[in-house]
């Protein structure tokens, strides 16, 4: 049976169908009026023509009401589903279903158990999630467009597939193609997406809009006329749909194109029952060398509704299991941490794993790290005094940095003259180290500025051989260099007037590098003295330039600055290493543990672990003319193995992508692996033109953002997508309900109709004498 | 003239007509001025013809030269001449107080106006070739009369009667008609001024009447603009002068209608007055009233030859 769909503007319009008759009942009260002589003539004509006067009155009134009631129906969209419709030649309605597989489509919440399906397993009745829904959702739509009437066809596809295939249209690969409606269609569905499950990436309906808008926008533009419904099958979770006018901007521009937009909203009616995710698991500190102990921090959010205690986190090593952490307790909405020690006896990349128990999403219970761990660190220590292997400012940074024997720290420090830096190659070190150097040459400054903005790290002692012409003319430069302050001079910190307790000539500032002697008096500080320092140019504000500072003198002025420069760090210490014009080297632990923390500190930008989400490309950078050109990617679960051939690495490759992101090597190669669609350990492996096999071990993890499973709801979505026309629906409601699928559009032949309508209502109107005409003839 | 009789008469229609003669019709008896023929036989200058003595005759006309001859009495007959009896009958019903529509441009003056300007007109130029002029108004009766006169001073006579207060109400013209054949005391000629609004059947009796009495008969339709040509637009009621009907229409879907039924009267009132041997003229409100006034007496110009 046909019928119909209005949108609401049609109730409005109705009252406007009056119209005319108000007109002509006003038209009525306004009669002229005319004393007449020759009334016999008139009353019979009125006579001779009342019938035809009336009928062409009553027509004209129903052609001008019918006109209003064709545009107040034109206006208001309407869409005839029938077979007849079809005759309108705009019957075929294109259905495009997006149903949402992101990992959040996951969750179980709900607690009802999956109805039986024909190719279901026998005993599969594990609980039905958000996607387990929307797929049954999937096939209702089928199954109604296939008993409806009137030409349909159906395109389905997933979140991740319009995401993965963004920007590419010829890698779009969908689950069911475009195709007529027939009741084959519902089993074609049911084939397509009966193994199919949650993905577990983050490829929300941003990004999946985004590329449909494009897909649509390009049939708009081809002229195709043909009604189209997008479906949004999902779980409308607030952090992709609240907050951002992105998909707001697309889907208006959608429904302003035609297209008829039905959000149907699979998640659980009930709030979850409390969901927690392994948000980060991550080394912390220390050096990833072989026999060095590392700390690693796992931090856990609790998205339920109510805090969760004696959380356990399993952990595993290397594949093997090892004692967890517990925490005691994650507040409801909050986070909190747990820490362990681990030590990698053999250098190469080493993983760890922390897992939850199940909960109602267990996709993010899981998280995996790899730690890539060398024999040693290397360390570049440049002395401009170069006094002797047992003084000078470079003899006291390398002991600090290496002890010895019994005090392993992984780190291995070269001490060498400046002119060192312009011939090495500075990506193989952590972390540079530049002593009182009195002079560098332009390469070297220029060398030194690549490496700290490739996310090195640098070092400024300053001492009796630095010049301020040098440090301010080419390493400063106004704030342009990456030096973090101008200097004035060197200066010698007058002795404290003591009175009462003594007052310690360094104070600790809030930074991480001094975090262990901030807090109460710390009597190894307080014994550390300083004689002479170079002074900050008067007048110059290091905080207003982002320069941040580690120690400062009792006096108030900087002695240890940092600041930001490209994707690295610089520290200046203003006075020397040495205990030339201080003595803190001199016997002083502090020294040891401040020059560690700093080195890490540097350090840590270069060591952050990659952090990979299932979507993200996994890339392998190669070196030209150090390692052959195939890469082979073990993918997990079952380790399937996929070769890929490094070509030049494109441009503006993000460095979160990168394996290893050192300075920009010339004429890099990477291998690419477009797009991580599982999470877990991927390893690549190839070898080096000198035969040697390199191996790296990769951890992709799923978005801990796919956690947070508040609902954004209709009335939220409503003010999110305000000005936004589409029909939300629960997903139980979408059951045969034939009237949400679109049929034909009747706007173009209402409008038509009315141009028509109003054509005869000017020939009625002509015919009826309501027209100016020209004098005619008369009767005399 | 008086006042009155200078806001009837127009002196620029009047200076026209002066270049033409109004001629009566050969039928017509009486001759003014040795142009119009009379069917009276009296003394006169010009002899007609000798007849026997009939007991009755005036003895004053007994030949007495052709008695000493033949010992017989036979009188003598004259052609007598004598002057046109005019009466003019203007129509002063309500009908006739129409005066265009509310948007008639340039404004109109009323049919009464017009056919009382008419008559004035008619009655000056027959004054002034010495004929007698009588005038009378009417809608059921004669309201108003004047005998037919041939002294200068009728004709303020004849627009006093024209310009006397009316209180007009409807024609009933056979029963006018009727009167005035009873009344007029001699034949002549007579005008009738109306619309012919109204018992078409009483108006042709009475006309019959009139041509049975020997009187010259001619008929001057006065008729609106608005009547003949029906230019109405947008809704409008109209309420009937002398009919208490109204009417609210669209005028433009009847206009056809009223048109044909307005042909089908002017068409019968030509053909009924063609009958008659009556004159004829139409005149609209709207045209200047010389050109009505010439366009008539050319065509009894024509038709006297």
């Amino acid at each position: 049976m046909p019928t119909f769909d209005f949108a609401p503007l049609v109730w409005w319009g109705l009252p406007l169908a009056a119209a005319p008759v108000l007109i002509h009942l006003i038209n009525l009260l306004r009669q002229r009026r005319v004393k007449w002589a020759a009334m016999e003539f008139l009353l019979a004509s009125q006579r001779k023509y009342r019938t035809r006067v009336m009928l062409r009155q009553l027509l004209l009134l129903a052609l001008r009401t019918a006109a209003v009631l064709g545009l107040v129906l034109a206006l208001a969209g309407p869409r005839w589903r029938a077979a007849a419709g079809g005759l309108l030649g705009t019957a075929t309605t294109a259905h495009l279903v997006l149903l949402d597989d992101s990992c959040s489509m996951g969750d179980r919440t709900g607690g009802e158990r999956m109805e039986p399906v024909p190719e279901a397993a026998a005993g599969d009745t594990r609980p039905a999630t958000a996607f387990d829904r929307g797929r049954r959702v999937v096939e209702r739509i089928a199954a109604d467009l296939a008993a409806g009437s009137g030409s349909q066809q159906l395109t389905v596809g997933l979140s991740s597939q319009f995401a993965v295939a963004a920007g590419d249209r010829g890698g779009l690969r969908l689950a069911l193609p475009r195709q007529p409606v027939s009741p084959a269609t519902v089993q074609a569905v049911r084939d397509a997406l009966g193994d199919t499950a949650e993905s577990a990436g983050s490829a929300g309906p941003r990004e999946a809009i985004a590329a449909v808008a494009r897909e649509l926008s390009g049939e708009s533009a081809g002229g195709s006329a043909e009604p189209r419904v997008l479906w949004m099958v999902g779980d409308f979770r607030s952090r992709d749909w609240l907050g951002s006018a992105e998909p707001a901007a697309t889907l208006r521009q959608l429904a302003a194109d035609g297209v008829t937009l039905r959000f149907v909203d699979c998640a659980a009616d009930s709030p979850p029952a409390g969901n927690l995710t392994i948000e980060r698991l991550e080394v912390i500190g220390g050096v990833p060398a072989a026999g060095v102990l590392l700390p690693v921090e796992v931090e856990v959010r609790n998205d339920g509704g109510g805090p969760a205690r004696d959380v356990l986190v399993e952990l595993r090593e290397d594949g093997a299991g090892r004692p967890g952490v517990r925490i005691d307790e994650v507040p409801a909405g909050g986070v909190a941490s747990g820490r362990f020690d681990v030590r990698f006896a053999a250098a190469g990349s080493h993983t760890l794993e922390a897992g939850l128990p199940a909960d109602t999403l267990p996709a993010d219970n899981v998280r995996r790290a790899v730690v890539d761990v060398v024999d040693r660190v290397e360390v570049l220590i440049i002395d401009g005094a170069a006094a002797g292997p047992t003084s000078g400012d470079g003899f006291y940074v390398a002991t600090a940095l290496a002890p010895g024997v019994g005090a392993a720290t992984g780190l291995r420090p070269r001490v060498e003259p400046p002119a060192a830096l312009a011939t090495a190659d500075l990506r193989r070190f952590d972390c540079l180290w530049l002593l009182d150097i009195e002079r560098l040459d332009p390469a070297a400054v220029t060398a030194v500025e690549a490496y700290v903005r490739g996310g090195g790290g640098v070092v400024f002692f300053c001492g009796p051989k630095t010049r301020a012409e040098l440090i301010n003319g080419m390493l400063h430069r106004g704030g342009e260099g990456l030096f973090p302050v101008p200097l004035a001079g060197a200066v010698d910190l007058l002795p404290a007037v003591v009175v009462g307790t003594p007052v310690p000539d360094v104070v600790v500032e809030d930074h991480p590098v001094v975090a262990v002697l901030a807090g109460q008096r710390n009597p190894l500080l307080s014994a550390v003295r300083i004689d002479r320092f170079w002074a900050v140019e008067r007048g110059h504000d290091p905080a207003a330039s982002g320069v941040r500072r580690l120690l400062s003198l009792r006096t108030g002025q900087p002695l240890a600055v940092e600041k930001p420069y490209g994707d690295g760090l610089v520290v200046a210490v203003l006075t020397t290493a040495a205990p030339t014009w201080n003595n803190w080297a001199r016997g002083n632990p502090s020294w040891v543990v401040v020059m560690l923390e700093l080195e890490s500190h540097l350090a840590r930008l270069r060591r952050r672990a990659e952090t990979l989400m299932v979507g993200d490309p996994v890339t392998v950078r190669l070196e030209q003319g150090v390692d052959e050109g195939d890469v082979d990617f073990l993918v997990p679960p079952d380790g399937d193995l996929v070769r890929q051939t490094a070509s030049r690495a494109a441009s503006g490759v993000p460095a979160a992508a990168a394996i290893q992101a050192p300075a920009p090597a010339p004429q890099p190669l990477e291998a690419r692996l477009p797009a991580a669609v599982v999470p877990g350990l991927y390893e690549a492996r190839w070898r080096r033109l000198d035969g040697t096999e390199r191996q790296r071990s990769i951890a992709v993890n799923v978005d801990p953002a796919e956690g947070r499973l508040d609902r954004a709801g209709r009335e939220r979505l409503d003010r999110s997508l305000s000005g936004v026309r589409f029909r939300y629906e629960r997903a139980e409601e979408v059951a045969a309900d034939g009237g949400g699928i679109a049929g034909a559009s009747l706007a173009v032949p209402l409008l038509l109709a009315v141009a028509g309508l109003l054509l005869v209502e000017q020939l009625v109107a002509c015919a009826a004498g309501y027209h100016p005409v020209a004098p005619r003839s008369s009767a005399a | 003239m008086t006042r009155g009789s200078r806001r009837s008469l127009h002196p620029e229609s009047i200076a026209r007509i002066h270049r033409l003669e109004l001629r009566a019709r050969a039928v017509v008896e009486g001759v003014l001025a040795g142009l119009h023929k009379s069917p009276y036989k009296g003394q006169s200058v010009e002899f007609l013809q000798h007849r026997e003595y009939v007991r009755g005759d005036d003895l004053r006309r007994v030949d007495w030269k052709v008695w000493g001859r033949q010992d017989r009495y036979y009188v003598k007959e004259f052609e007598e001449e004598t002057n046109l009896r005019l009466t003019l009958l203007v129509d002063g019903s309500t009908s006739m107080d129409y005066a265009g529509g509310p948007t008639a441009a340039p404004p109109r003056p009323t049919k009464y106006d017009c056919a009382a300007t008419l008559a004035a007109s008619l009655a000056w130029l027959a004054l002034s070739h010495g004929d007698a002029v009588g005038c009378g108004v009417f809608d059921d009766r004669l309201r108003t009369h004047v005998p037919a006169r041939t002294k200068r001073s009728q004709l303020a006579n004849v627009c006093d009667v024209l310009e006397a207060p009316r209180n007009a109400g409807p024609g009933d013209f056979s029963r006018v008609l009727l009167t005035a054949a009873e009344t007029l005391p001699r034949r002549g000629m007579v005008i009738v001024v109306s619309d012919l609004l109204g018992d078409r059947d009483g108006i042709f009796k009475g006309l019959h009447l009139l041509r049975t009495r020997g009187h010259d008969l001619a008929v001057v339709q006065v008729m609106d603009d608005d009547e003949l040509d029906f230019p109405f637009e947008g809704p409008t009621r109209f309420e009937g002068l002398e009919l208490p009907a109204h009417v609210a229409c669209n005028p433009r879907g009847l206009r056809d209608g009223y048109l044909a039924a307005v042909q089908a009267f002017l068409a019968e009132i030509r053909r009924r007055s063609a009958a008659l041997r009556c004159d004829y003229a139409l005149v609209r409100t709207g045209e200047p009233l010389d050109l009505a006034l010439v366009r008539f007496l050319s065509r009894r110009a024509s038709m006297a030859v």
